[in-house]
């Protein structure tokens, strides 16, 4: 059970990572996780390194991309981006996030 | 899929260069806790507060550090590279158990691994020509004559040829000899001649020069002939000049046009080389029933083994006359022919170490469930703490696959050394490079059944062990107590397993001793001791005339025979146990001939004197001597076999028959004498109808082979013998010299070895299941030691204890031996056909094992039963 939800999680995670990066272009894990922040509080990310798991997770299976630059303040900082396979994977992943949600919408509201 | 094929390749990738990954990440951390620093600070916070309040933000960097980690790399491997570091850890701990493990795997896996690779050599392996399985050998179909493969005549051969639609080539060849004289001693050659088309029917070039062209089978064509590797590197140094030069053989010039490249051989492994053969169409049509051909045909495209053999059939039956044999040619597999008879008794040695390894296997299971009881609580408290039930299965197996693995490496060392002195059981046909040590095969075959192994023995003990009731084992406070009654019923099962698999592999190894027994100490009907024998082979021009042959012989056996301690000396055509063939049609005077049964007997011709030199035994009659020269009458000395088949129930002595056919113009010769029946083949070859003549009054064959009886050690006179036919003759060489009594080895070489081999492997099956019901035994008795001690001190007869746990040992034995015989019963039918002169139901053999398991089983029982008696009454109550 326990694992089923984390899985749960971790698959919101990586779909708000991806539409994050889709949204604001190539952004450092501290540009990330502050955005995801501000959306959703203290809800999906316990504390800001959790979503390195996930970044890792999106290298790995070639959706986002990663380089060394240099931050905004002239930090140097790895900034991901998005891969074309990664927009398409947020697309499905969109569409099926929004079926799902309306479906359930309307079983809960019953 | 793609995706997660990725994700493992980057997982891979990642793990291999971990170290530098780990300081990118924690150098991109750094980075992000100090743009959190930086936005505290610019929150208001002291620089102080604000690196604190960052970290927290953060999270704990170690943790971080392991979750990427896990995510980065290969946990599995990782978990997996922990758990071999745990099991090597246990396995130092108990060095004993380890090492006997580790041995009974190697030696199961070894032998396994080893009759493997002969069995791959003999059975699977291609043969050394292009495209081997489409090569068939064909023979004559005279089932009428009593040779369902005979060699084929060249007629048959030349009908054949002309008239298949199904073969892409057909080659003949006949073996063949030449004595080389010219540039060192004279030697004798073995030599094949073959049809020209020989060496691209079997489809393999020459490494140096040509091989024949059809011109070269011309009759008239200057002689031409192709050498072995063999004997151009011993004969000619490996010198290319020897292309073109004319070898003088039997008298006539041969120019080399070819050498053949090395360990190329076709059946015989002794050819020295190849001459192309010249057959006028008239010695072809006179040859209609002299079968000496050997036949090797190459399959047409598309046409399978089944239809070739329906196809001969057919033309079988067309050119079928009425006085001829049968025309119908006999298709066999290349395969088939070469592998021969080994293919039952490879198969059956297979069968053995299978199960030899399969005796292991449940010895090792039995072993380590009962180690598995013992580390119940160890179990209880991996899981207690955290570990699940597939992470100890998981670890447990790890530990039987280390164990595994480093016995299947020693076993695939003694599999090497084994292969040199297995080799023998590989037929001289098959391949005279003789088997690598290692191949991949061999060694594919180690790690499968190494790993097989360790999965087989290991599943059972791994799955008992995870399925552990936690809370039950922690109160019990671990230790010896855990172990259920399930778990000894199971460890039961394995040993009555054991002992029925053992059963099997000792019933097979009793009736190979026995029929090994019976077929060394039977009366060959020959006395093999202090009998020197060699080969000379007259050349054909020189010595073409009877006359001259005969005075050869007269001359060399008067010398040999005065040289001091020679008792006797003889010329034959085939020396015992050399040969089965040699048979000829014969016509008993008065007995109507039958067409579906004629009559053969194996011809030989001899000097009077062979008899008393090899030691035979007259029946009836006389011998030849020296009365019968070529102007008296015409005798022969016939053996038993042929007595009694052609003239059952009658006194043959004075009786007549001829060779060949009523019609045919050859000459009656009476029987004088009748001798006792001699192996003629082989140790296990039946005996035929055999008649032999003396080299005076016979002109069809010549006699080659000469056997000397010696006061001494027959190899001693060697060179005298040798210094007397070169005294009558310096061209002629002396060749295949050896003792009669090395002969008799050779022949029952492989079934020694097998016998050896089937002995050795059901040893071990006993030691092991022996092993086995000792581990089981002591076991309980360790369990029991204090219910026993209890009973010991209320006043319980130590001789009745005794009685009651060996009685559960012979429980086991008992249900073990009615399995095993069962088993035995029906296995033992396969390997009916390779025992000699026992039964495969051979009650002797039976109860010797049962007997031999009894006795062995007594034992292991014994022990740890008085063990359980000595302990006493009050050491085994404080035992706890």
């Amino acid at each position: 059970m326990d694992e089923a939800k984390s899985e749960i999680l971790q698959g919101t995670l990586d779909l708000m990572v991806l539409k994050t990066l889709h949204a604001l272009g190539p952004l450092h894990g501290y540009g990330i996780a502050r955005r995801i922040e501000q959306i959703s509080g203290q809800v999906l990310l316990l504390n800001q390194g959790t979503i390195y798991a996930s970044l890792v997770r999106l290298l790995q299976k070639g959706w986002i991309s990663a380089a060394w630059g240099t931050s905004e303040n002239n930090r140097k900082a790895k900034f991901y981006s998005i891969t074309m396979r990664g927009q398409k994977q947020l697309r499905e992943e969109t569409e099926n996030w929004e079926r799902i949600a309306g479906v359930m919408a309307r079983v809960l509201q019953l | 899929m793609w995706e997660r094929l990725r994700t493992w390749g980057s997982r891979l990738w990642s793990w291999g260069r971990m170290r530098r990954l780990e300081r990118d990440f924690a150098e991109e951390l750094e980075s992000h806790a100090a743009m959190l620093v930086e936005e505290n600070i610019a929150r208001g916070l002291s620089p102080e507060q604000a690196r604190r309040q960052a970290f927290l933000q953060l999270g704990s960097m170690a943790q971080l550090r392991e979750a990427y980690r896990e995510q980065r790399g290969l946990p599995l491997l990782e978990r997996v590279a922990q758990d071999l570091r745990y099991a090597l850890r246990m396995f130092r701990k108990s060095p004993g158990f380890t090492v006997f493990a580790g041995a009974a795997l190697a030696l199961g896996i070894g032998a396994t691994s080893a009759v493997f690779n002969i069995a791959n050599a003999v059975l699977l392996r291609p043969l050394p020509y292009r495209d081997p399985s489409r090569l068939v050998m064909l023979w004559q179909d005279d089932t009428a004559y009593g040779f369902p493969r005979n060699n084929v005549s060249p007629w048959a051969f030349e009908q054949w040829r002309k008239r298949n639609q199904v073969f892409a080539g057909m080659a003949a060849l006949t073996h063949d000899s030449f004595n080389l004289v010219g540039g060192g001693d004279p030697e004798y050659l073995h030599a094949d001649t073959v049809t020209p088309n020989f060496f691209s029917v079997l489809g393999v070039g020459p490494a140096l020069g040509r091989t024949f062209r059809a011109d070269d089978g011309r009759p008239g064509a200057p002689l031409t002939t192709v050498l072995s590797y063999g004997l151009w590197v011993r004969r000619f140094g490996a010198q290319p000049q020897v292309m073109g030069q004319e070898l003088l053989l039997n008298g006539a010039k041969y120019t080399v046009a070819g050498v053949m490249p090395r360990g190329f051989q076709f059946l015989d492994p002794e050819v020295d080389l190849w001459v192309p053969a010249q057959w006028t169409s008239a010695f072809i049509e006179d040859r209609k029933s002299d079968h000496f051909l050997t036949v090797v045909a190459r399959l047409g495209p598309g046409i399978t083994e089944r239809r070739a053999g329906v196809a001969m059939a057919l033309l079988g039956k067309q050119l079928a006359t009425d006085d001829m044999s049968d025309l119908t040619a006999v298709v066999v597999p290349m395969r088939e022919q070469v592998a021969g008879d080994m293919r039952p008794s490879l198969l059956v040695l297979l069968g053995a170490v299978a199960l030899l390894l399969l005796i292991a296997c449940a010895n090792l299971a039995n072993l380590l469930l009962a180690r598995g009881s013992a580390r119940h609580g160890e179990m209880a408290v991996r899981q207690a703490l955290g570990a699940s039930r597939r992470r100890v299965f998981e670890q447990m197996l790890v530990e039987s696959l280390l164990l595994s693995c480093a016995g299947g490496a020693a076993g695939l060392g003694l599999a090497v050394w084994a292969t040199s002195f297995l080799g023998q059981l590989i037929p001289p046909g098959v391949s005279n490079a003789g088997v690598p040590a290692v191949n991949a095969p061999l060694l594919a075959f180690a790690i499968v059944v190494s790993l097989a192994t360790g999965v087989l023995f290991g599943i059972l003990p791994a799955w008992r062990g995870s399925q552990i009731e936690l809370v039950a084992s922690l109160k019990q406070g671990g230790g010896r107590s855990g172990a259920s009654a399930g778990g000894k019923r199971l460890r039961s099962v394995l040993v009555v397993s054991e002992v029925a698999l053992a059963m099997v592999l000792l019933t097979g190894a009793a009736l190979m001793i026995r029929s090994f027994e019976k077929l060394y100490r039977q009366d060959p009907g020959f006395r093999a001791q202090h009998v020197l024998t060699l080969q000379t082979r007259l050349q054909r021009p020189k010595y073409e005339s009877m006359a001259r042959r005969s005075e050869f012989y007269r001359e060399v056996l008067q010398r040999v025979e005065t040289l001091p301690g020679v008792v006797a000396a003889g010329y034959s055509t085939y020396l015992p146990l050399a040969d089965a063939g040699g048979g000829s049609l014969v016509t008993v005077e008065n007995r109507p001939t039958d067409p579906k049964h004629l009559l053969i007997a194996n011809v030989r011709v001899v000097s009077p004197d062979y008899f008393r030199t090899v030691g035979m035994t007259l029946r009836r009659g006389r011998l030849l001597d020296k009365r019968d020269g070529p102007d008296s009458p015409q005798v022969a000395v016939i053996n038993e076999s042929m007595a009694r088949t052609y003239w059952p129930g009658e006194d043959p002595v004075g009786r007549r028959f001829k060779r060949g056919f009523l019609q045919t113009k050859a000459p009656w010769y009476t029987v004088v004498g009748v001798v006792a029946d001699m192996r003629q083949g082989g140790m296990e070859i039946p005996i035929r109808p055999e008649a032999y003549f003396t080299f005076e009054q016979a002109d069809f064959f010549a006699p080659d082979a000469l056997a000397v009886r010696t006061t001494g050690d027959p190899l001693a006179i060697t060179e005298q013998v040798r210094r007397q036919i070169w005294a009558v003759d310096r061209e002629e060489p002396v060749a295949a010299v050896m003792p009669l009594q090395e002969m008799v080895e050779r022949s029952v070489a492989p079934a020694r070895l097998q016998t050896g081999l089937l002995g050795g492997f059901a040893a071990m099956a006993l030691l092991l299941a022996a092993l086995g019901i000792y581990a089981v035994l002591s076991f309980t008795v360790a369990q029991r030691t204090q219910e026993i001690g209890v009973r010991l001190a209320l006043g319980a007869q130590p001789a009745h204890v005794l009685g009651t746990v060996m009685a559960q040992g012979l429980k086991l034995y008992l249900l073990g031996v009615a399995l095993g015989l069962a088993a035995a019963l029906i296995l033992s039918q396969l390997m009916a056909h390779l025992l000699f002169g026992v039964s495969a139901a051979d009650p002797l053999s039976y109860a010797s094992v049962i007997l031999l398991m009894a006795a062995v089983t007594l034992l292991a029982c014994y022990v740890p039963a008085r063990r359980a008696v000595r302990f006493g009454p009050m050491a085994a109550l404080r035992y706890e």
